[in-house]
């Protein structure tokens, strides 16, 4: 185990190398700089572009630049946003929350009503609740978010008046500090009557954005496991033995079916904390998906670098931990060579 | 520190919530993103100047929803007859936002604070001036280091300016975000602390809302200052919703979750005029949208090529097409709303046939020439690629093939103002109103290499009315000049002025007095909002 856990740690390394040096040079290969692509029509003179440059390092050559780079990063510096110049760390930690939040919150959405949609699927092999649930599923796997959350918000905001339209508390009616960035949390520490309903209230529509994708792969995924389980010798066992079919299928067959989701589920973590942009600019979520969209507009180098390289990170972190638990659950992804 | 403010701030609004605060008035802005800080000299996006404008006064100020200069923290001012001082009597009795960041200021404003403002933006060795990046965009593009010998204080409530030069715009100037006035004393609390880029995150000053708490990407609160000189402000809390979605921020007005939004689609303006909740206001904007063309290069060195080109382009068309009927035919290269605009200046009439008797007449046969068109939207172009595949077919009909061309933002602009070109689309937005500030863009000093004129079109005769024009400072002298340019530039055709378009404002009808501003901005003191 110890093994497995070293060769997996060692395989991050040049990962990490690799990420560095690709956020580093993606974003300089964009055309425009960061002080041209806010000057607009009102244009800077040369002498001024030259001072503003050297001012930001930018006049450095690029392997300088680079060196610089990786230097403050191995001192867990990653340096200060362009535009705000604020700590590009700060800004992450103060909107990372906000993702996490919505994240968690589509993973377990996609998750408590996947799993059982896949079941009863599988278990209804070819029959209407089959051919609707999958055929939903594919709907929902192929619907373009942006105009599905527009259209949930023009639906359940404004003409059914159900869900708030978008951001995450009620602004004229509530007002409570961010203590852990996490406005569930927060909105019951604040005490106040009412706020934590309404930070729920808020979740609603993003969660059901933000999960759809996952909800439709899960509900696939836990399908053709199970069909595959289904077929297996000790399930017909089972049935022999004369076990209630919720036994059968809820004991026997599903906690064998549930290792491959379970794999599905935490690599949809990755895509996720990455992927909710969309999510995150129809609903005003203030996530870091939205700061990274934002950054590259603005050519903020240092943010685009830092967020990608700290998300990355988490990431990867995550994927090994997959890798992990599935190598625990699994001995033979341990021993393998 | 900033969660100490924070809370105590929270506490104070629950409070205000629990105790009958029911009453209390809140306006809700949907605005369009988050500012890179709050200190208007340090910022140049409108979305940043938007949300530090309710904090803040300068000496003198645009009078809401027009580009007239009424007095702010100075009652009222005295240009010497040399035209080089300018002598400011500032309000008695001013009072500083009390309580943000831990900061209770013990006086009122005062001429330390202006002196304080300015030379931040001005001297390289004052203690602030490298707090935030050290840029400030508009001083410098206001020319203020060149133009400001220097700034005195004559007593406490009196300051004196002085010039280089005579400079009539610089009033106009000074109305400006840039010019804004901070508090000194807080500056000096700050440093002592030993965190000075505080200064520009939680902000201080004299204006009609006092700042409250801000959460990057989500939301900026702001409550009504008491005690604010000029009375105070109708509503008791300001909230800026960050919406960057143009439709969320359409559909959050419909829910009622705000008030007033900026910047919406022009797609949805037809479906909100037919929503019985909401007023689409508009006023036309203080831009121009224009094509330039090059006269370095031949044959646009000739008049009378640019003048058939003037004739050769359909405008009403690109009017319907691009703009959607949101603006209005340039005939100038300043909107009307502006002072001194000369309505007697012929303008060249659609007519590609004596557009080709031009060209022929002029020795231009088969001209090859390109096209630059901006990548981006902007305000005076909602379509640059459109305009210029239109302008192109309306160009090939006379006989002139058009290759289109275009850069990434950045360096367009750059190409452009090196002179790259042969015809170039480009605009401008005004920052204050004053006829010089759209004027300057076809004179001499822009037509260098890298200069702001991308037609490089420098005209003796042009250039001295146009520094006339700034040194004079009877307001009827500098009229009959402008308007005298606008015919030189006419007849002369360095470019083609196209339109101005309008700006839109969506807004709740719960919401009265709310002023769409010819600047761009958006401005809340005066607004009210019904129970």
């Amino acid at each position: 185990m110890i093994r497995f856990l070293l060769r997996r740690l060692a395989l991050t390394v040049p990962t990490f190398v690799a990420l560095m040096f690709v956020t580093f040079m993606m974003i300089r290969l964009v055309p425009g700089d960061p002080i041209e692509v806010r000057r607009g029509e009102r244009g800077i003179s040369p002498e001024r572009l030259a001072e503003l440059r050297h001012e930001m390092g930018l006049d450095q050559p690029i392997w300088k630049q680079f060196v610089d780079y990786v230097w403050g990063l191995l001192h867990g510096d990653f340096g200060v946003s362009i535009i705000t110049k604020n700590p590009i760390l700060q800004e992450f930690l103060h909107l990372f929350p906000a993702t996490i939040e919505l994240s968690v919150c589509a993973l377990l959405f996609a998750t408590i009503i996947g799993i059982p949609a896949g079941v009863i699927a599988a278990s209804r092999r070819g029959g209407v609740y089959d051919q609707t649930l999958m055929g939903l599923a594919l709907t929902g796997y192929s619907m373009p978010i942006f105009w599905w959350g527009l259209i949930l918000i023009l639906i359940m905001s404004n003409t059914l008046h159900l869900t708030p339209v978008s951001g995450r508390v009620d602004l004229i009616k509530y007002f409570y500090p961010q203590v852990t960035g996490f406005m569930l949390i927060d909105s019951l520490i604040s005490g106040q009557k009412g706020a934590f309903p309404d930070a729920v209230r808020h979740l609603i529509l993003p969660t059901i954005v933000l999960g759809t994708v996952p909800l439709a792969i899960i509900a696939r995924m836990t399908r053709s496991s199970m069909l595959e389980v289904l077929e297996e010798d000790y399930v017909r066992t089972a049935r022999a033995k004369g076990l209630a079919p919720y036994r059968v299928i809820g004991i026997h067959a599903l906690r064998n079916a549930l290792i491959p989701v379970v794999t599905v589920i935490g690599l949809s973590i990755g895509s996720l904390l990455a992927g909710a942009v969309l999510t995150e600019t129809i609903f005003s979520w203030p996530g870091v998906g939205k700061w990274l969209i934002e950054s590259i507009g603005r050519r903020d180098y240092p943010a685009l670098q830092g967020g990608i390289m700290l998300i990355s990170s988490i990431v990867i972190v995550v994927n090994l931990l997959v890798d992990l638990t599935y190598g625990l659950i699994n001995p033979r992804i341990r021993h393998a060579r | 520190m900033k969660r100490i403010t924070m809370l105590a701030s929270a506490l104070l609004v629950s409070t205000m919530l629990a105790s009958g605060g029911a009453q209390a008035k809140s306006l809700v802005y949907c605005s369009e993103g988050s500012p890179e800080n709050f200190s208007p000299s340090v910022n140049t996006t409108g979305t940043s100047l938007d949300a530090a404008r309710p904090v803040y006064n300068q000496l003198v100020e645009f009078e809401r929803g027009t580009t007239n200069i009424v007095p702010g923290l100075a009652e009222s001012y005295e240009v010497s007859p040399d035209g080089l001082t300018i002598t400011f009597k500032l309000r008695k009795g001013v009072k500083f936002h009390s309580g943000v960041n831990g900061f209770t200021p013990t006086r009122d404003f005062n001429a330390d604070d202006v002196i304080w403002s300015f030379e931040r933006q001005l001297k390289e060795d004052h203690p602030y001036h490298k707090v935030s990046g050290g840029a400030y965009d508009y001083f410098n593009d206001m020319d203020m280091p060149k133009l400001l010998k220097s700034i005195e204080k004559v007593d406490d409530l009196t300051v004196k300016m002085t010039l280089t030069e005579p400079n009539a715009p610089i009033i106009a100037n000074l109305g400006m975000d840039f010019a804004t006035i901070a508090s000194a004393e807080y500056a000096k609390f700050l440093l002592d602390k030993g965190t000075p880029e505080q200064f520009d995150q939680f902000p201080v000053g004299t204006g009609p809302f006092q700042f409250v708490d801000y959460q990057k990407d989500a939301v900026i609160r702001f409550k009504a200052f008491d005690a604010y000189w000029g009375g105070k402000a109708k509503i008791d809390d300001l909230i800026y919703a960050i919406t960057p979605d143009a439709t969320a921020r359409y559909a959050k007005l419909k829910a009622g979750e705000c008030h007033v939004m900026g910047y919406p689609n022009p797609a949805d303006l037809e479906a909100m005029g037919k929503d019985e909740g909401i007023t689409v206001m508009n006023q036309a904007g203080l831009n121009i949208g224009y094509l330039a063309m090059n006269v370095t290069k031949p044959p646009f060195d000739k008049k009378e090529v640019r003048q058939a080109i003037n004739m050769a382009i359909d405008r009403d068309s690109i009017l319907k097409e691009v703009y959607q009927g949101a603006g209005q035919k340039a005939k100038n290269f300043i909107p009307p709303t502006i002072w001194s605009y000369n309505d007697a200046v012929k303008d060249y009439d659609y007519n590609p046939d004596k557009a080709k008797e031009m060209l022929k007449a002029a020795g231009v046969e088969n001209l090859q020439s390109d096209l630059w068109w901006m990548p981006v939207q902007r305000p005076y172009n909602p379509n640059a690629k459109r305009m210029a595949e239109m302008m192109q077919a309306d160009l090939a009909k006379v006989g002139i093939t058009v290759e289109l061309k275009s850069y990434e933002w950045g360096e367009y602009r750059k190409r452009l103002q090196a002179g790259e070109h042969q015809m170039g689309l480009l605009g401008w937005t005004g920052d204050n109103g004053d006829p010089d500030n759209f004027f300057f863009l076809l004179g001499c000093t822009g037509a260098r290499e890298g200069g702001q004129n991308i037609s490089k079109w420098c005209d003796k005769n042009f250039e001295d009315k146009l520094q006339q024009a700034k040194k004079v400072s009877e307001k009827a002298d500098r009229t009959k000049l402008y308007e005298e340019l606008q015919v030189i530039s006419k007849e002369e055709a360095p470019v083609v002025t196209i339109a101005h378009s309008t700006v839109f404002e969506p807004v709740s009808k719960k919401v009265s007095d709310y002023k769409v501003s010819p600047l761009g901005r958006h401005e809340f003191y005066g607004v009210d909002i019904a129970e």
